[in-house]
This record gives structure tokens, C-alpha cells and sequence, in this order.
């Protein structure tokens, strides 16, 4: 080894602890960077992988109803590889005493060949027998239960009976039941039957032959499968393709991890700041040698190699420290999101090229980070540089800023040692600050996004009025229910409104079950690309049980017939809803045109346009229903079971079936599964730039307190305790902290903001009611002050207990 | 070799008996001190010559309690320095020791005022509305009030020797210790910085000097150190 070569190494050594906190922090940065990165690559892969194994439909026709004549005609058809025949119906599954959930039951001809969709057996039996049900293994927890279990269903034409839950199985299309608060079943035809409904399938699963990721080859076939069907009589409500080759959640999640692998490159960059503070301070005290050097032949590049070379160990080391975390890191976030999008993982391989770009970024950020203080310090002429180390330059008191802040008095000396001694290293305080604070804003924007996503859905739900919303199976007279709720007791007042689908032009549905849940809607109408159908809620114009927040034109008004307010959703999704327009919509077997008048604000909605009930009343609808609001005399969540109990049990008598009721309570809480994501998102995100922010405080206070180790003796030789020594320096931190923690507040209602409504935007399309959470601000102001305090301890101990003779020499 | 003691009728300031001093380095043990014996009186002026590595500063760090003996006893001020456990030496060398370092080495963040107070607030020994008055007082006597204000890169190097004097002598210790207190001025500047350490004696301090000057005028006592052995001319 050269000489060069060991100066390389034994300077790093000489500074050990200060190497490893940078080394700590840099491999803190890469592992946040390369654990998002091969997060990203493993889930990609496997939840595409994963889905596409279970042999997706390419397409979904929903008729009225089909036979087995007509499943193997379509077989038949060019262009389908496979088809099967499916059923799925909306019921009511029992969660506890008066508590029902939703269910979605899926009905297979036979378990035994399922080839499209097809479902993985997880636990207990296979396939079910009748008066049995299997269910999605992640909705288990959502009705509390267990395998061997016997639950009460009820179904859409609602008959109660009890099933026996006899497995759980994977069905990888499916989002997370807990998330939506759903129950997947699975059963026969004949449990179907036993359920008392006609035991008939209603759904073609097609599978496409030839290219399945070509969505335009997909729609061709499904089209002329749909004409296929129809020209022998059949009725096609709607054809379903989704997104081929690609798991429905893949884009949410691939651009969530896009913008944690941002944020993990953010904090590498972060901590390419303490790799500028090392260096500086070690190039600073090295003038010396450096003159040296150039003295005895070296050249500016060769000196300035030596240094960068120190860089480039510096991110060679801490990718050798990061890479096992990145990757177990990875592996946690891949089977935290994976139970989350409800996929297994076959395999945890993460591709090499994660691992090259993590090494490479690892590697040129130090030395990136380095460049500017390594080519500033050996710049220095040989003369300054063999100066007399009092006499080399300028000290604290040169500018007019250090003035300035001379200017500032007080009684305490101490405190004003410490606050002036913060400033004396400028560069190194702004960056460490700023590294701090950048922590800081994270912090705080985990609050603001929490709090003003709970304004916003504050906001929404406090724009229903009514405590309870019931779907009905189907149409019924109001005056039925009227009765039915009249005779139930605790209802304050009641709404029968209409709620059913439309989309822009072109074809049919008639009035049904109502969709909800943040997915958008459910089962709904027509030709019409299902991306482009929508929810139509037809209501009284001056109706008691809404109030939305009209950001354009005006709410409904009495006297309208053919006036319609769309949801902000809808506006922006399709083009022409815009207040004064005029729009035609496909809405059962006609084509009616509305005026638009006005335009609600709806965050985390699905598309929703509203509708004068009237409408409905002058078109064959009147005195009917099939989705009711209604305002309880108690609303409180403890209550709503029996409420819901006392409202089915009253509605069941005069023959109304329910499908769903859904509380206030009942909504908010998939909003908070949903926002529970980001919250871990952004503390995820804070903590290890926090933990960036915390070592490079420390290598900040441990730097200043090694070049002021002479100060520190002089001080002790003049009076001072080493308990005020400490203390001092204790202080300074304490400031730096403070002062971070202020930029930081300064910073996050900008970021917050920012940062809440792309992340909003992302994954709900909305944007948020931004609200500035004082906890954050004083909870961060309290954590930065007590890093600074922790990051200077254990300098602030070195400095007060070094004898004092050996710091009076401390060059 | 021994020292006479301190002059008859006078009380003993400083005394060390058979003090040695040495240091652990690399190439092995170094004596820096050998047996050395010294008194010294209140209001001594004492010159402590000696070639570069003789001990000048390893003498004073003794006496000013910033190190301890190998062996041997120091006793200042009625302390015996050498057994005064750290967390009590801080306070006593404050109140008892004033320190004058060859680099002035003011504090760079305090104004020149704050830095004559800094010793009183580490020791308290004022009340704190009279530390800024007692400041100026000092300055006004080493001939810098105009710079109290000022920050001490601001000040030449003469300056900011005397405002270093003026903070040895904030809490009046009753010992002065300079290491090579001119070695960084010019010879004019170091004439008058000598001129008011001397001037301490006057006024009843013990006033002990390391320095390489031969001539130094109003020396009561010299001592020479050659290799950590000491020698009274």
C-alpha cells in the first residue's frame, strides 16, 4: 500500500466516530433508498405475477341471465379462449348481535374447474359443500370468525339463513375486505338455492385468445361477444374490461412506491450533507498538510483525490452497512403492501438491477457532496497554507453578520457563548438545520395531512344529513315504507330517493341496488365503458338529508325536472358537466338530456350526478324507492346495531328487503383504514430523515466541539466548571434544535399542503381541506430541541471532561 | 535543587515541594519537571525563563491548577492544588488564579467586555449589575475601554493581550500566571504588556511570568528552568 494510499485510510480512522456517524447516516439514506427500490421491483413483478396466475377474465359481460346452451356458443366464438359462466349478488352477512356487513357472494358452477379467476384454497375444506361458504381469507377478521363457524347471511331477496363457513381461499382481484369492510363468500349453486334464490348464473367471464394485453384486441372480441349474445336474445347490462395484464391496484401502488423511492433518495441526498460537514471540517483542519503536500510535489488533483477517495469510502462502506437492511427493509414493505393489495409473494429476488443503483447512487452522492469543500480546500496556496494557525485568516468578528450578532446582549455570558458559537460555522449550521428541519416538515406534514383529511371527510359527511342510509334490493313503494319506518321507533325523519346508473350517451340500466365504497360504483349500467359509468342519486329537490358544498352554479331547487348537480368527481372525469351545459345520459332504456346548474364538492365520493326525484315521478317512478335516508333520534355508534335491527325487522314485515345499511359511523371508518397508509407513509418517511437529521446534529456538535477544544480549556482555565462547559455546548445543540424546528415550522404549511394534496391526489383523486395541526408544530419543536440536546451530549461530556492542559494544546 | 523560600515577614502564596512532572509519550516517559522546590511571596514578580522545553509551561500549569504533579505537593493560596479534586479546581482557579496565555485567547464570540465578565459569571463573585462596571474599570486600566464593545478579531494583538490581562484579573486573584505573555507581539507592544503585568506586583499579586526576554525590567526573581530542573538567579 502507498503511502497515499494509508493517508487515505488513517485519516478516515483518526476521525472513527465522526466516519461512523456519516457512514451511519449515508447508510441510513441508501437503505431507505434501495429498501423502497427493491420494495418496488419485487412488487411489481410479484403482484402482477401473482394475479395474472390466477388467469384473470379479460373481459366480464353481465346479462340478465345465462345458460350453459349459451356458455358454450360463446366458447365457440373467434377470439375466446375460455368462458365461464359466473354469478355474483350483494347480501348481508352478521357480524354480532344486530350488526350486518356487506357481502359479496361469488356463486361457481364447479369448484373443481374453475380456469378463469381462478381461486387459491388457503385453509379448511374444497370445494364447499352446499349449506357451506368459503370465504376471502382476508375477511375473516371483518366478521370476527373462524372456519367451522356458522353465520347468518342474508340475501338480496332477503331470506336469512345460516351457512357454515367451511375455508378461507385467495382471490387475488379482490381488494382488502378489511379495507372495504366487505365479506367475499363463495358458494355453489345449490347453497344459492338453499338461500332461496333462483339458482342461476348471470356473468361471462371471458378469457381472449391471442394478445390479452392488448386492450383494444380485448374490446373487440367482448364487443362482438356482447352482439354475439344479444342476437340470440340475451341482454347485455354491461361488459367489464379492465386494464389487461395488470392487477387493478398496480398503478396506486407502483406510484406509491415511486414517491417513497423519492423520498429515499431525498434522505441519501440528506445525508450527502454530513458527508460536506466531515470533510469540510477535516479538509479545515488538515490546511497543514495540505500545504505539506503541495510543498513536497503533490498537485491539486492528487490532493484533491486523497479527499474524495475518503468520499467514495465513505459511500462504499455505509452501501456495505445499508445493503442487508435495504433489502430486509424491502421485504418488509413488500409483505406489508402485498397483505394490503391482498397478493402473496412467491418470491422475494430482488433484481440486480436495484442492487447496481443503489450502489451507484450510494457511491456518487458522498463524492457528489464532497467535490465542492475537497476542491475549496486545496485550493489553498502553499504560503496560507503554512501560516501560523492564529494568523491564517480572518476569525468570528470579520463580518458584519458576526457583528451583528455580537450586538445581541444579555445578561447570561454562557448563553450568549452558546448562541453566538452556533454561527460560527455558517455553511455547516444552515446544512444541518436544514437537514433537521427537512425532518421536521415531515413530521409536522404527518399531522397537517392527518388532520385535514379528517376536515375533509368532517367536511363530506357532515354535508349528509341523515344518520342512516338503507339500499333496498330493489324498488319499492314508498308508501310501504313510509309505514315500515313510521312503525319503527327512534327514526326523527325519512327520505326515499332513487338511486341508480348512467353513463354519457349510448345505453340502458334501470334503476337498482345503490353502489358506495370509495371504489366507485358497483354493479351498474350499459355499454358504455365502465370507467365512464357512473352513480345517478335522484332526490327530493329540497331535500333535508343533503347539503352539499356547491363550488359551482347552484344546488337542485324545487321546480326542477331535468336539472342536474354533478359531484367535482364526475366533473372532472367526463367532459361537459359543467354548470349552463347541456349533457345526454343513457339511464334505462332512454336518453334523456339534463341542464347542468351546478357543480358539489364531494372529496374521497365515487362519480355522482345529482337528480330532481321529480324527474323520476314524471317517468313511471313515482311513489317508489330504492335507497333511503334517514335522521335517528339517537345516533350515537353504540346505538346504530339495534337501530339498523329495529328498522330491517320493521321494513322485513311489510315485505321490503334491505340490502344494505350503512351508518355514518360505518362510513368513516373505511376512510380511516384507507388514510391509515399515509399516516404510516409520512412517519415512515420522518423517522429516518429524522434519524439523517439526529447524526448529523451529532457530527455537527462533535465537529464544532473538536475545533473549539482549546476555547473549551481556556474556559475551564479562567472559572469555568466542566458542569458549565457541558452545559454550554449542551445549549448551543438545544439552539441549533430550535432553530430547525422554527424552520421547519415556517416550511411545513407550504409542504403539508403540497405534499397532503399530491398524495390525496394520487390515491383519491380529490384535494384536501388543509388544516395546520398545532401538535405537530409543538411536538416537533419539542423533539428537535431534545435531539439537539441528545446529539450534544456526549460531545458536550467529551469537551467538559478533557484535562484541561491537553485541550490548551489542542492545535 | 531546592529553592530559597519566600522573603522573611512575607506570607508564603505559593509553595511547591519536590515537585515532579512528567509524561507518558510514544517514545516513552519525558520529564518535563525534575524536584522542583519553589516559594513564592504575595506581590512576587517572578520571571520563568528556560529554553523551549524546559518546563516554563508546564511550571505555571501547576501552579495555575490546570495540571497536577507526578509527585511532590503544591500548595496556592493555603490550597494544596494537587489533592483539590476537578470539579472543585474550576471555581478556585477562578477566584485565585488569573491566566494569561501566550495567543491571547479571548473567546472570539464575546465582545471584549464579555470577555472580562465571563470570569465573573463562572465564579460569581459579583453581583451581576456590577460586572459590566468592573469590566470597564478593568479595560480602562489596561488602556482599552474605547473596545469594550468590539469583538476581539477586531483588536490588534497588542489589544488583545491586555484585555486578556484585564480578564485575569476580573475576580482580583492573587496570582497571575503569563505564559509567554509578548511571544506573539512586537517588541514595543510586548514592552507595554510586560509593563502592566509588573505593575500587578505593585499592587500586592503574585505575578509569575514565563517568558524567554532576558531583560525584563523590576523583576523580583528569576527562575531558570533547564530540563525541568529550576535554578534562582
Amino acid at each position: 500500500m502507498t503511502a497515499y494510499q494509508r493517508k487515505i485510510l488513517r485519516d478516515l480512522w483518526r476521525e472513527r466516530l465522526r466516519t461512523a456517524l456519516v457512514v451511519l447516516a449515508i447508510a441510513l439514506g441508501i437503505a431507505a433508498f434501495s429498501g423502497v427500490l427493491s420494495a418496488y421491483a419485487i412488487l411489481t413483478r410479484e403482484l402482477n405475477r401473482g394475479y395474472l396466475a390466477t388467469n384473470p377474465a379479460s373481459a366480464t359481460l353481465v346479462l340478465d341471465r345465462l345458460d350453459d346452451a349459451l356458455v358454450g356458443a360463446v366458447a365457440r366464438q373467434p377470439g375466446v379462449a375460455e368462458v365461464e359462466g359466473r354469478r355474483s349478488l350483494r347480501g348481508r352477512i352478521k357480524a354480532g348481535p344486530g350488526e350486518w356487513k356487506g357481502l359479496q357472494l361469488f356463486v361457481v358452477r364447479d369448484y373443481a374447474d374453475v380456469r378463469i379467476s381462478r381461486l387459491t384454497p388457503q385453509q379448511g375444506a374444497w370445494p364447499p359443500a352446499t349449506g357451506e361458504m368459503l370465504v376471502e381469507r382476508d375477511a375473516l377478521q371483518v366478521v370476527s370468525g373462524r372456519i367451522g363457524q356458522s353465520v347468518r347471511v342474508r340475501t338480496p331477496g332477503g331470506v336469512e339463513r345460516t351457512l357454515r363457513v367451511s375455508g378461507t381461499v385467495a382471490d387475488v382481484g379482490q381488494a382488502q375486505a378489511r379495507m372495504e369492510q366487505v365479506v367475499y363468500g363463495y358458494v355453489t349453486l345449490a347453497t344459492l338455492a338453499e338461500l332461496g334464490e333462483e339458482p342461476y348464473l348471470d356473468q361471462l367471464k371471458l378469457l381472449v385468445a391471442g394478445d390479452r394485453t392488448d386492450e383494444a384486441h380485448v374490446r373487440g372480441v367482448a364487443e362482438s361477444v356482447r352482439r354475439f349474445v344479444e342476437g340470440r336474445g340475451g341482454r347485455v347490462r354491461r361488459v367489464d374490461v379492465p386494464k389487461p395484464g395488470q392487477h387493478p391496484h398496480a398503478d396506486l401502488m407502483g406510484l406509491l412506491l415511486l414517491l417513497m423511492a423519492a423520498f429515499g433518495f431525498f434522505a441519501l441526498a440528506l445525508s450527502g450533507v454530513l458527508v460536506v460537514n466531515l470533510l469540510t471540517a477535516l479538509l479545515a483542519s488538515q490546511v497543514r498538510q495540505i500545504g505539506v503536500m503541495k510543498a513536497v510535489g503533490g498537485s491539486d488533483a492528487r490532493i484533491a483525490g486523497l479527499y474524495l477517495a475518503q468520499a467514495l469510502l465513505l459511500g462504499g462502506a455505509a452501501f456495505v452497512v445499508a445493503l442487508p437492511l435495504g433489502l430486509w427493509g424491502g421485504r418488509a414493505l413488500s409483505r406489508y403492501l402485498s397483505v394490503f393489495l391482498n397478493f402473496d409473494l412467491l418470491s422475494f429476488a430482488v433484481p440486480a438491477w436495484v442492487l447496481l443503483l443503489s450502489a451507484l447512487v450510494g457511491l456518487v452522492v458522498p463524492v457528489l457532496a464532497a467535490a465542492r469543500p475537497v476542491l475549496r480546500g486545496v485550493a489553498v496556496s502553499v504560503r496560507e497554507a503554512l501560516a501560523d494557525h492564529e494568523v491564517r485568516g480572518p476569525g468570528f468578528g470579520a463580518s458584519a453578520f458576526d457583528r451583528a450578532l455580537a450586538g445581541v446582549g444579555g445578561s447570561s455570558r454562557p448563553l450568549l457563548l452558546s448562541l453566538r458559537n452556533g454561527f460560527r460555522r455558517r455553511t455547516r449550521l444552515a446544512l444541518t438545520v436544514a437537514t433537521l428541519a427537512t425532518a421536521g416538515v415531515f413530521f409536522m406534514s404527518a399531522f397537517n395531512v392527518k388532520t385535514s383529511l379528517v376536515r375533509t371527510i368532517d367536511r363530506l359527511l357532515a354535508a349528509r344529513k341523515s344518520d342512516l342510509s338503507v339500499a333496498l334490493a330493489q324498488m319499492a313503494p314508498l308508501a310501504q315504507v313510509e309505514r315500515a319506518v313510521r312503525q319503527t321507533p327512534g327514526v326523527k325523519a325519512f327520505e326515499g330517493w332513487i338511486v341508480t346508473e348512467a353513463s354519457p350517451a349510448g345505453g340502458a340500466s334501470g334503476p337498482q341496488a345503490e353502489s358506495k365504497g370509495l371504489h366507485g360504483a358497483g354493479p351498474s349500467a350499459a355499454h358504455a365503458s365502465d370507467a365512464d359509468r357512473f352513480t345517478v342519486v335522484a332526490l327530493p329537490a329540497d331535500t333535508k338529508m343533503l347539503a352539499p358544498e356547491i363550488v359551482k352554479g347552484r344546488w337542485l331547487q324545487p321546480g326542477d325536472t331535468k336539472a342536474l348537480v354533478a359531484n367535482d368527481r364526475l366533473a372532472a372525469r367526463l367532459t361537459g358537466f359543467e354548470p349552463g351545459a347541456s349533457v345526454t345520459l343513457s339511464m334505462g332504456p332512454a336518453q334523456v338530456a339534463w341542464q347542468v346548474v351546478g357543480i358539489a364538492r364531494e372529496p374521497f365520493s365515487p362519480n355522482v350526478a345529482y337528480v330532481p326525484l321529480a324527474f323520476f315521478e314524471s317517468h313511471g317512478h313515482g311513489g317508489t324507492t330504492n335507497s333511503l335516508r334517514l335522521t335517528l333520534d339517537d345516533a350515537a355508534p353504540a346505538t346504530m346495531p339495534a337501530a339498523k335491527e329495529r328498522l330491517d325487522a320493521s321494513l322485513d314485515a311489510l315485505g321490503v328487503r334491505a340490502l344494505s345499511s350503512t351508518s355514518r359511523y360505518d362510513g368513516r371508518r373505511g376512510f380511516d383504514e384507507h388514510m391509515l397508509m399515509i399516516d404510516v407513509f409520512l412517519l415512515v418517511t420522518a423517522l429516518i430523515l429524522g434519524a439523517v437529521g439526529g447524526l448529523g446534529l451529532t457530527t455537527t456538535m462533535s465537529l464544532n466541539v473538536l475545533e473549539r477544544r482549546r476555547e473549551m480549556g481556556v474556559l475551564r482555565a479562567i472559572g469555568a466548571s466542566p458542569r458549565l462547559v457541558w452545559r454550554i455546548v449542551i445549549v448551543e445543540g438545544a439552539l441549533v434544535g430550535l432553530m430547525s424546528g422554527l424552520l421547519a415550522a415556517l416550511l411545513a404549511w407550504p409542504v403539508s399542503r403540497g405534499l397532503g394534496d399530491l398524495l390525496v391526489t394520487l390515491m383519491f383523486r380529490t384535494r384536501l381541506d388543509f388544516v395546520f395541526e398545532p401538535v405537530g408544530l409543538v411536538g416537533w419543536l419539542a423533539i428537535s430541541i431534545t435531539l439537539g440536546v441528545v446529539a450534544s451530549f456526549v460531545p458536550a461530556w467529551h469537551a467538559s471532561r478533557h484535562p484541561v492542559r491537553e485541550a490548551l494544546a489542542h492545535e | 535543587m531546592s529553592q530559597p523560600p519566600a522573603a522573611p515577614g512575607r506570607e508564603s502564596l505559593v509553595s511547591l515541594r519536590k515537585v515532579s512532572k512528567s509524561y507518558e509519550t510514544p517514545a516513552g516517559t519525558w520529564p518535563a519537571l525534575r524536584d522542583v522546590d519553589l516559594e513564592l511571596a504575595a506581590g512576587d514578580l517572578v520571571a520563568v525563563t528556560g529554553r523551549s522545553g524546559s518546563g516554563k509551561s508546564t511550571l505555571l500549569n501547576l501552579i495555575a491548577g490546570i495540571d497536577r504533579p507526578s509527585r511532590g505537593e503544591v500548595v496556592v493560596a493555603g490550597a494544596r492544588v494537587h489533592e483539590l479534586p476537578e470539579k472543585a479546581l474550576s471555581p478556585w482557579r477562578g477566584k485565585t488564579v488569573g491566566v494569561v496565555f501566550q495567543f491571547f485567547q479571548l473567546l472570539p464570540t464575546l465582545t471584549v467586555a464579555e470577555n472580562v465578565m465571563l470570569p465573573m459569571d463562572f465564579c460569581n463573585v459579583r453581583a451581576p449589575r456590577e460586572r459590566r462596571p468592573r469590566a470597564l474599570e478593568l479595560l480602562a486600566r489596561v488602556g482599552i475601554a474605547d473596545q469594550a464593545d468590539k469583538l476581539p478579531a477586531q483588536l490588534s494583538g497588542g489589544q488583545q493581550q491586555r484585555a486578556a490581562i484585564a480578564r485575569a484579573l476580573a475576580n482580583d486573584p492573587r496570582i497571575v500566571v503569563a505564559d509567554e505573555p509578548t511571544g506573539n507581539l512586537d517588541s514595543e507592544t510586548a514592552a507595554v504588556v510586560l509593563d502592566l503585568l509588573c505593575s500587578l506586583s505593585d499592587r500586592g499579586t503574585t505575578v509569575v511570568i514565563a517568558t524567554h526576554e532576558r531583560d525584563l525590567a523590576g523583576i523580583d526573581r528569576r527562575v531558570e528552568l533547564v530540563d525541568g530542573a529550576a535554578a534562582v538567579r
